[in-house]
């Protein structure tokens, strides 16, 4: 988890140095969900991350290729980056740790991982789509149509529905007609399970309990993970104060579990903050790689248009 | 579809229903999915006897649910499968306009070359048969300004045949269109596997005083036209583009340097579309050779309208093309 603390804050300096094109979306508080996804799919697996996709992107890239460090040069558009700096926060992709990339139209990989997931079960393939979505996603159509195509044809995939409360400003009461998104998730006949998605422990557990169900061909399996984003909006905080105080001071992901670690006499405290300390290090060494990285050609902005076709410019 | 081999003559459907089959066989990874395709064999034809021959899981039947059709397309083919789609209407192309443009178009490019779309979205376009306004357009327009997208038209049962295997064995997300007046038209039809190239148009009909540039329908108008214009001394040269994206400039500007005049005939609405966009780039390339202005014939900027009345005089036909010439020859 502090890998993902440490990216997303490093990240946030750097944004604010101007040094970081584009837009921010941080997973600052909801590190303990993407954890234990990135803890659970192989690089034969496949995932669609979400929005706030930094952690397990860069999770993904330490646990299979060994470094997340072009997922960092991504970010600062780089030719080191694992898209050589062609998609940024919000299309960084590596197939070889099972990253399909992330999508800015919100939802629109819904009705991708479809795909992802028949080509497997038509293979014989056992392998696990993972769809990360957002709370904000369940408003859009593909929403619909993926759950209710998964269960028909019952494809072997995960839909982690992260409901950090808001879409940009929007409640989630206000913009959503079921109390629970769970429940909505659930009118498609899908096995659903709501989540503490700040409890590293419960979240674990749940995705364990999903990835095996789905490898052993039960069908689509939706997680609900009820959770809270630190990052305000654009323009600052809007949420009320004791709201902000009681995620980030009393439900702190990292805190919690850090708390039940302690409680657990596994580890000292000590050890712990030599991690954090270890980690940190690691991440200003990949901002520093990311910085020392050289830009992209710009004969880069026209290859790949068409696969085995040149440009041809009109 | 007949299985006779004494005969080539083949239906524009059957034609395509050819390619299908023949795709399918040669790979196990094509697989097609849309709208009533399965037992029923789509609402034209065109995956007849496939259903029964391939089974549920290559001929797959789906709810209506296009966005999710196309999505299915983008991820199967992402992993190198070579799906190939219906949407039974390309007026409902609109419901996966996101997933034809953001995702099929695209992900070959923002993810660096690291995946490709391998698959193909046939639909039904065009009017002339009393289908109203969300059964009839020509939708070529809207998806004209989209990179990474490739957009094939044939004209003829023999092309729609050799452009389908060519564009289900190609690389990129191809946007098939067959034009619903053509579904049953006949021509002559090799036996078995052959290809038709993309990105490369055909000379139809060779003429010296002025070049048509057309597509699909309107190519078939355009002979026509040419055939009547032909008793008068004016020979015209018929170009049908076949891929519309990316378009075969070359054989345009060939044709326009020899003739001197160029006319460009399109169904959809004259605004902003294919037409405009062909006329530009003959203005553009050969404009030192022009004898006068480019002249569009293309359908009237109104939605269609249901009754064949009203829809005949907003779709354009041999008679506005037979006007075009006449207006290209008088400069």
């Amino acid at each position: 988890m502090w890998v993902i603390r440490a990216f997303e804050l490093g990240l946030e300096r750097e944004f604010a140095q101007g040094n970081v094109p584009g837009m921010l979306h941080t997973g600052l508080g909801q590190e303990a969900t993407q954890v234990a996804l990135a803890a659970h799919l192989e690089s034969t697996d496949v995932f669609f991350p979400d929005h706030r996709c930094h952690g397990i992107n860069a999770l993904a890239e330490e646990r299979h290729a060994g470094t997340g460090e072009k997922i960092m040069a991504e970010l600062f558009g780089r030719a080191t980056g694992v898209c050589s700096g062609k998609g940024g926060s919000l299309h960084s992709a590596n197939p070889n740790v099972g990253n399909f990339g992330d999508n800015a139209v919100e939802g629109s990989y819904m009705a991708t991982v479809l795909g992802v997931a028949l080509a497997a079960q038509m293979r014989g393939e056992p392998k696990v789509a993972c769809c990360i979505i957002g709370d904000g996603t369940v408003g859009r159509g593909e929403f619909h149509e993926s759950l209710n195509m998964a269960k028909i044809w019952n494809l072997p995939i995960l839909y982690a529905c992260v409901n950090n409360g808001y879409a940009i400003s929007t409640p989630v009461a206000e913009a959503h007609a079921s109390g629970d998104i769970v429940d909505m998730a659930r009118g498609y006949g899908i096995t659903c399970r709501q989540v503490d998605g700040n409890d590293i422990e419960a979240a674990y557990e749940a995705v364990a309990r999903a990835v095996a169900e789905i490898r052993a061909g039960t069908g689509p399996v939706f997680l609900e993970f009820k959770t809270w984003r630190w990052q305000g909006m654009f323009s600052g905080e809007f949420r009320p104060a004791e709201e902000v105080k009681h995620w980030k001071e009393d439900r702190d992901p990292i805190k919690l579990a850090r708390e039940g670690l302690l409680a657990s006499g596994e580890v000292s405290e000590e050890e712990l903050d030599q991690i954090a300390a270890e980690t940190t290090t690691m991440i200003e060494e990949w901002i520093t790689f990311a910085k020392e990285s050289p830009m992209p050609d710009p004969a880069k902005a026209t290859a790949d248009v068409y696969a085995g076709w040149e440009f041809e410019s009109r | 579809m007949t299985t006779q081999t004494e005969t080539r003559t083949r239906t524009f459907v059957q034609a395509l229903n050819e390619a299908l089959d023949l795709c399918m066989e040669a790979d196990p990874e094509v697989f097609l999915l849309g709208e009533d395709i399965g037992a029923m064999g789509g609402d034209f034809g065109v995956t007849r006897r496939l259903f029964k021959k391939y089974g549920a899981t290559r001929v797959r039947d789906t709810p209506l649910s296009e966005a999710a059709i196309v999505g299915t397309c983008v991820g199967a083919a992402m992993v190198g499968m070579r799906p190939v789609a219906e949407i039974m209407f390309a007026d409902f192309l609109g419901e996966c306009f996101d997933q034809l443009v953001n995702n099929a178009a695209k992900v070959h490019y923002m993810f660096d070359g690291q995946f490709k779309a391998p698959m193909v979205v046939r639909t039904a376009c065009g009017g002339g048969f009393g289908g109203g306004p969300h059964h009839s357009q020509s939708v070529e327009g809207w998806f004209l300004n989209v990179p990474g997208l490739v957009i094939v038209a044939p004209s003829t049962p023999e092309e729609a045949k050799g452009l389908l295997i060519s564009s289900i064995e190609h690389d990129n997300p191809v946007l098939f269109l067959e034009h619903k007046a053509l579904y049953s038209s006949k021509g002559e039809v090799p036996e078995g596997m052959y290809r038709t190239p993309l990105r490369s148009a055909r000379v139809a009909r060779t003429g010296s005083d002025v070049t048509v540039v057309a597509t699909m329908r309107m190519t078939v108008e355009a002979l026509a036209a040419a055939e009547q214009l032909a008793a008068e001394g004016i020979e015209v040269e018929v170009v049908d583009l076949r891929t519309i994206r990316p378009y075969d400039a070359a054989t345009i500007i060939g044709s326009v340097e020899k003739t001197g005049r160029a006319v460009v005939a399109i169904e959809a609405p004259k605004t902003g579309g294919l037409a405009a966009e062909l006329s530009a780039t003959i203005a553009e390339e050969c404009f030192g050779v022009l004898r006068g202005p480019v002249v569009r014939v293309a359908g009237l900027d109104v939605p269609i309208p249901f009754s064949l009345v009203l829809e005949k005089y907003v779709l354009p036909g041999r008679d506005e093309i037979v006007a075009g010439v006449r207006r290209a020859m008088a400069s």
